[in-house]
């Protein structure tokens, strides 16, 4: 146990217990909120551990999470379109505190990484991370209405 | 199609190509011959779909 693990760990069980308390109770609004952020807080809790077992292949975890995450969220946000209109989610202020936990983690693991390949893939990921998730955030809130019906 | 808009839409796809094969080589663990031709081989075909799928798009 070092502090890159320690760290994933309290990622994964605060924050994924949180999402998943969220996901599983709650109105329709809050859950598909919870869902959105239980990728955006597994995918820096997998940096971690990647960097606390040191196996940089473990990044392509995150890298496939931070990608396919907020797209699973847009197709929730598409098929829940209509229950959704009539009471939007207003998550701003979670979507940026786990954004920020996110870009924390990336500038974290940058200086410890030093200048790389490496660094600039864990650029990628965390760009990838942040923008999908005010991307799908804002798709939930019902941001596109001019492609809401497809 | 006029010369100036195959002139553009070459600009387009090698700009694309650049831009697919540079992310290649950041993602890869190990750079060699072999992921080198692989990348720009990918990035080429990739390159085409980007230029046609935003074509399509523009043009809706």
């Amino acid at each position: 146990m070092n502090g890159w693990i320690l760290g994933a760990t309290l990622a994964l069980g605060a924050g994924i217990g949180a999402a998943l308390w969220g996901v599983a109770t709650g109105p329709l609004r809050r859950r598909v909120v919870a869902q959105n952020m239980s990728t955006a807080l597994a995918c820096p809790a997998l940096l971690l551990l990647s960097q606390g077992y040191t196996r940089p292949s473990y990044v392509d975890l995150a890298l496939v999470l931070a990608l396919l995450g907020p797209v699973g969220t847009l197709v929730f946000a598409r098929l829940l379109a209509d229950e959704l209109a009539d009471d939007p989610p207003r998550a701003w202020g979670v979507t940026w505190v786990v954004a920020g936990f996110g870009a924390a983690v990336v500038g974290v693991l940058c200086v410890a990484t030093g200048p790389s390949r490496a660094l600039v893939k864990l650029l990628v990921v965390g760009a990838l991370l942040i923008g999908g998730n005010v991307v799908a955030s804002r798709a939930l809130s019902g941001g596109f209405r001019g492609v809401r019906r497809g | 199609m006029n010369p100036r808009t195959t002139l553009l839409t070459l600009a387009e796809a090698l700009a694309w190509w650049i831009a697919l094969a540079a992310l290649w080589l950041v993602l890869i663990s190990t750079v060699d011959t072999l992921e080198r031709v692989v990348g720009a081989s990918a990035a080429a075909v990739a390159a085409v779909a980007a230029t046609a799928a935003r074509r399509v798009v523009t043009a809706r």
